[in-house]
């Protein structure tokens, strides 16, 4: 048999959705409006409220935590997200690429040796687990950027540095290892690096970083 | 600005309101339209509290339940004004070209 108290816990489980210190901010205060808000007789909390309690706790976790007025920071990270999505798009192109790589490898190296073979699909199986850890980086990044942490700003100069040298040593050896599809959006997600990193270091975005906070 | 938090800073102007009273003030002046969930409205007033347009006026102890009253800040009324003014503008606009004779 349910009870009204079965309705409270079910409300409880579903605000654990949210993240611990905005919930021991809101949870009585949100717990009062679900109680308020809810039928004679009712038992359960319903799908509706359940889906929109889950989303807005995932929304809070890792949804931007800025006031809408920090639109650098916000647009830099929208660009972050964007350029994890063009990691993907990377990953995708240069897979299906390999088979040209390797052909141009053959074509510019024509004597090549038994080892040169082997670093140079050592290289490819690097790249290929090379590029989901820089989609993962991506997006913690926009992630603690969005959230104005100083650390994610600051490692995002490391990113960017990571990425200048994957272009310039893409641009350098095009014809031997680098498709061209491969090379222009290894091209792209350096200009959307390279806008990211003035945004997020613009005189505007200063104040909407914090360091890390102490915990007691 | 999205018409949920144009109709919680209506909801506000009259006067500081709780969570409940907001969502019940916003089907009112929705005219049953729009129905806020509490994901919804405390996603919306969270935002709300960090642009500065509302700020927390007072909390009460309720039947042992925690209510917490909301009211517009002097920058709250600002924007909910040019907001407004620009609906308005928008909508006395649309109403003269669908009626050109006035009718």
């Amino acid at each position: 048999m349910t009870t009204p108290n079965d309705l409270e816990r079910g409300y409880r489980r579903l605000l654990a959705w949210y993240p611990r210190a905005f919930r021991s901010e809101n949870e009585q205060e949100i717990l009062t409006v679900l109680l308020e808000g809810a039928a004679e007789g009712q038992t359960r909390p319903r799908l509706a409220e359940s889906a929109d309690l889950v989303r807005a706790g995932l929304w809070k976790r890792f949804g931007p935590d800025l006031p809408t007025s920090a639109r650098t920071v916000l647009t830099a990270c929208r660009l972050m997200y964007l350029g994890a999505l063009l990691e993907v798009a990377g990953l995708v192109t240069f897979v299906l690429t390999t088979g040209r790589l390797k052909a141009g490898f053959v074509r510019a190296y024509p004597d090549y040796t038994p080892h040169l073979w082997h670093v140079m699909t050592a290289l490819i199986v690097a790249k290929e687990i090379a590029i989901p850890v820089a989609f993962a980086v991506w997006l913690i990044l926009a992630w603690g950027n969005s959230r104005g942490r100083d650390w994610a700003r600051v490692a995002f100069i490391a990113l960017f540095a990571l990425d200048t040298l994957g272009v310039v040593a893409a641009v350098g050896q095009r014809e031997a290892s680098f498709d061209p599809a491969s090379l222009a959006l290894s091209v792209t997600v350096w200009l959307i690096a390279l806008t990211s990193m003035v945004l997020i270091f613009s005189p505007r975005s200063g104040p909407y970083y914090r360091p890390e906070p102490v915990r007691a | 600005m999205q018409e949920a938090t144009f109709l919680i800073l209506t909801a506000l102007a009259a006067g500081s309101q709780h969570g409940y009273g907001i969502i019940t003030d916003v089907t009112e002046i929705s005219g049953g339209r729009v129905r806020l969930r509490a994901g919804t409205l405390y996603t919306a007033l969270d935002r709300l509290r960090a642009d500065e347009l509302i700020a927390v006026d007072r909390e009460e102890i309720v039947d042992n339940r925690l209510r917490r009253y909301y009211r517009l800040t002097p920058d709250g009324e600002k924007v909910l004004a040019a907001e407004a003014a620009r609906l308005h503008a928008n909508a006395t606009a649309a109403i003269a070209r669908l009626n050109p004779s006035g009718g």
